[in-house]
């Protein structure tokens, strides 16, 4: 069973241009389902903008979708605010992009990692204190950088210091949302060779969201590579580096430097950076796909199954054109 | 741009309907008008014939359409005191207090706009820590004691201006001189920090970079940008032009809209304290209004963008 | 690369110093800890009562002016010791003021979190009480009220604390809206933590300082507002006395008298001067956005 579905799921915004301007709705996430099995990862890719953090936040229930639901181990995903979703982020965690934002400057990293099991009222003093201990031994932090403040540390140290938070509560699901980007490569490659390593140890599912297809091809069971708020290609990490079928992650994978000859054309992407406000008619990536025939600007291909087991939104693959 | 004024118009109606229901949730939660106006040991009937002619024996949202109606018709009561209808009483101070304001307000912009201007101009100058001083200290001595000052200085020391009453120009002096420089320091203050962010723009270096005359990159770019939040201040002078006279006038015993309310209050006249507050009020939004749409006009960003919450920052 | 370059950079630059405190800064503390002194031990230094009088020394000049130092600033028409009255003065405007200020600094942090955290309607109705107050002459305000209430010394400190609400109101507002939409107190609620946690255990915190130098902002001008109702015969009343009604009341001696009005009228100024340097200072030490 899964641990975490999204069935059919949108978000939709409304903005203004200027103060009395006429609302605009603005689909950030249209029509997403996906699911996460227990301890299995699903990374998630695409650009700035393409939605994959919304979706995220809709996974994690901090925002509601407008359209569709969210379940999450069997039961349909509470509002935000409420009791029973307060006592739910024990179950599921949020690893942020900016750890130093996300941490309180004043309080040492002790009580921030120790803060969880205060609020969901686990083990008394002491043993809160044992578990804070273990929890930072867990995440590679010094034991002498308890009694730090979070401006005392390291990128990667803080990093570590809010993954250590998000586990106190030994969460079933973690969403990782870009949380190795702001680091060096160097770090990067500690930070996630952590991560798996923990996934492994303590069975977490987590949902991986970057726009770096390389780090999401090292953590996930899965991929799902997003543009302007749908899934256009889904499957197995291998085979979508491999072989890319939709002509967005052709070019994705192709921008990765690789060592020695290239394996596939590099594709360079042209026209306008996507704009949720101003979504093209048809397949949304029709401007820019090098390969666009007429039918493209008109109907949106559904997202469908190839005969490797992949999903694939595109007219040019599987004969839907 | 239509609706920019629709709705800063929408918003100040309101404002006023907050301030006519604020006078009515007060007037009632002070207790029985009629206990508290006639004495208490008035006989039972003439209680009830003067509830009855008030309304108050009628539910409360009734009596709150009734009140509201009353005063959108100008019916604001007779004053408690003299039976005269408190609208008449309150119109009839106001010449005397414009006699005090105009001139004060006269005297702050004309003293306090030039200095913060020349401040902002020579900033860490000698002229501009005494101006600075000034302006602070017109910001720390309150009204009264600048009042009572003058009066023992000029009055009674040396014998040369009166100290209170409303013979003739001489008497003007001393209250517009307490009442307005407190203000132009006020004033003074805001324009030379106004001044002094225009003046670290970019566009006024790249101006000045690009060979531009001082004298005309102030004139072109930096005075007219001071301008707006400057025209904001002066707004909300020209609003406090019936509210800001009440301590001067008692201080000088000068027969205005102030002393109207300090001896309506002392009194409880309540109908002549509801006046004078609708009046003030009034006389606040609509310069706000005035302000905000004078924003509008000198200010295309504002049109489109969020407007800066409330006015008092 | 640069790491070799740098020690010596540095060790040419002049050593860092603590910024000093400025010479007027330190006067302004040094006074305002006299008059909390004063304030505090009213009782033990006033040498007389403030009611006690001296009808043989009716209207006696201070020290210096011809004076007497059992009188050392001099005495009313009545006899009553100058010196005795504005210690008590000082205590009372001084309890009116910081009430008032610790009440408008609750409720106006109340109802900005109150508004960052529900949003919609309830935010709606704070902007539009928020900027009700900001439009409005305060004074006008806090005359009506006395007009329809009559006047009670803590109804008098609570219709003060309406004062300035609106500027902390908007502060905690506008800081907790930022801080709930990433950061700290987003994380903390994606903890798992109630509106108390965050808003009490973190917002606040955070937001303190800035709070503390609104409040220093208001409190001078909390001191004006007192004083002046006061002086009207409207605030603090007889028997009891603060500096603006001794003021109020010293101006009928004006000619004969000076000092009897001179006196809390040197303190208020000095008071709110000094207040008003101390925050300044401290808001450019800590929050220079704040205005």
């Amino acid at each position: 069973m899964n641990l975490l579905s999204l069935d059919s799921v949108s978000r939709v915004y409304q903005t203004r241009r200027g103060m009395f301007g006429r609302p605009i709705p603005v689909r950030a996430v249209d029509h997403i389902s996906l699911s996460v099995a227990p301890g299995r990862t699903l990374g998630i890719v695409g650009e700035s903008g393409c939605g994959k953090s919304t979706t995220g936040r809709v996974a994690l229930g901090i925002e509601r979708p407008s359209e569709g639901a969210v379940r999450f181990e069997g039961a349909e995903m509470p509002g935000p605010g409420t009791p029973e979703w307060r006592r739910m982020r024990a179950r599921l965690q949020l690893v942020p992009q900016d750890p130093l934002g996300a941490m309180d400057r004043r309080l040492t990293i002790a009580t921030q990692v120790e803060e969880p099991l205060a609020i969901h009222a686990i083990g008394d003093k002491s043993d809160r204190r044992d578990r804070v201990q273990a929890l930072l031994r867990d995440v590679g932090l010094r034991a002498d950088l308890a009694e730090r403040h979070p401006h005392e540390l390291s990128g990667g140290q803080r990093q570590r210091a809010v993954l250590a938070r998000a586990l106190a509560t030994d969460p079933a699901l973690l969403v990782c949302d870009e949380p190795v980007s702001a680091l060096d490569v160097s770090i990067q490659a500690q930070v996630i060779n952590m991560l798996t390593d923990l996934q492994a140890a303590r069975g977490i599912a987590m949902l991986f969201i970057s726009h770096d297809l390389k780090v999401v091809r090292q953590v996930s069971h899965e991929v799902a590579v997003m543009y302007l708020g749908r899934i256009v290609e889904q499957g197995d990490p291998e085979a979508i580096f491999a072989d890319p079928l939709h002509p967005y992650s052709r070019a994705l994978v192709s921008a990765i430097p690789v060592p020695g000859p290239r394996r596939i054309e590099r594709v360079v992407l042209t026209g306008d950076p996507p704009n949720p406000a101003d979504r093209p008619s048809g397949c949304a990536f029709h401007p820019r796909c090098p390969v666009a025939v007429a039918a493209c600007a008109v109907t949106s291909p559904p997202l469908s199954p190839t005969p490797d087991g992949r999903l694939v939104a595109c007219h040019l693959v599987g004969g839907t054109a | 741009m239509l609706r920019f004024f629709a709705l800063r118009l929408g918003r100040a109606l309101l404002t006023i309907a907050l301030v006519v229901t604020f006078a009515f949730i007060v007037l009632r939660l002070s207790g029985d008008p009629a206990l508290m106006i006639m004495s208490p040991d008035a006989p039972p009937e003439a209680l009830a014939a003067f509830r009855e002619a008030w309304g108050l024996d009628q539910p409360i949202w009734l009596q709150y359409l009734k009140y509201f109606t009353a005063i959108l018709q100008g019916e604001l009561g007779q004053s408690m005191r003299d039976g005269r209808p408190a609208i008449q009483l309150v119109a009839e101070r106001i010449p005397a207090t414009l006699t005090l304001t105009l001139p004060a307000l006269a005297l702050k912009v004309g003293l306090g706009v030039p200095a913060g201007i020349y401040a902002a101009l020579h900033r860490n100058s000698m002229t501009d820590r005494v101006v600075m001083t000034f302006a602070v200290a017109g910001f720390t001595v309150p009204s009264f004691v600048l009042g009572l000052i003058l009066v023992l200085i000029f009055a009674v020391q040396l014998g040369w201006l009166p100290s209170g009453g409303q013979e003739g120009w001489r008497n003007v002096i001393l209250p517009v001189i307490a009442m307005g420089l407190g203000g132009a320091g006020v004033l003074a203050r805001f324009t030379r920090s106004a001044m002094l962010e225009v003046l670290g723009q970019p566009y006024i270096r790249t101006a000045s970079a690009k060979g531009v005359p001082w004298g005309a990159v102030v004139r072109g770019h930096a005075l007219p940008n001071a301008a707006i939040p400057t025209v904001t201040i002066i707004g909300f002078m020209v609003g406090s032009l019936m509210a800001g006279a009440v301590i001067v006038e008692s201080v000088f015993s000068w027969p205005g809209v102030g002393r109207l309310i300090v001896v309506a209050v002392a009194n409880r006249d309540l109908a002549v304290v509801q006046c004078v507050l609708l009046l003030v009020s009034a006389t606040m939004v609509t310069s706000n209004l005035i302000v905000d749409v004078m924003y509008g006009v000198l200010d295309p960003r504002l049109r489109s963008q969020a407007p800066a919450g409330g006015g008092g920052h | 690369m640069s790491g070799e370059t740098l020690p010596s950079a540095s060790s040419i630059a002049p050593p860092r110093r603590r910024a000093a405190v400025p010479v007027g800064v330190l006067m302004a503390m040094t006074w305002l800890v006299l008059i909390l002194a004063i304030a505090l031990l009213a009782d033990v230094i006033r040498p007389y009562g403030i009611t006690a009088m001296d009808l043989r020394a009716r209207l006696q000049p201070p020290i210096g002016f011809g004076g007497a130092w059992a009188h050392p600033l001099g005495t009313d028409e009545l006899g009553r010791d100058v010196f005795s009255r504005l210690i008590e003065s000082i205590r009372v405007s001084l309890l009116i003021a910081f009430g008032a200020t610790i009440i408008a600094a609750v409720f106006g942090t109340t109802m900005g979190f109150l508004a960052a955290h529900f949003r919609g309607w309830v935010e709606q109705v704070v902007l539009m009480l928020i900027d009700f107050q900001a439009s409005m002459p305060f004074l006008i305000l806090a005359l009506s009220v006395l007009a329809f209430f009559g006047n009670s010394l803590p109804l008098f400190i609570c219709l003060m604390g309406l004062y300035g609400w609106e500027r902390h109101a908007r502060i905690s507002r506008g800081l907790a809206i930022a801080a709930n939409a990433q950061g700290y107190a987003a994380s903390v609620r994606q903890l798992g933590a109630g509106p108390m946690r965050i808003y009490l255990g973190h917002v606040l915190p955070n937001i303190a300082s800035t709070l503390i130098v609104a409040a220093t902002l208001s409190f001078p001008e909390v001191v004006l507002l007192e004083s002046g109702l006061s002086f009207l015969g409207l605030g603090v009343q007889p028997p009891m006395t603060s500096l603006g009604n001794m003021v109020g009341y010293g101006r009928e001696y004006i000619t004969r008298a000076p000092w009897i009005m001179l006196c809390p009228s040197i303190v208020i100024v000095l008071t709110t001067l000094s207040v008003s340097i101390l925050g300044d200072w401290l808001r450019d030490r800590l929050d220079p956005t704040l205005t």
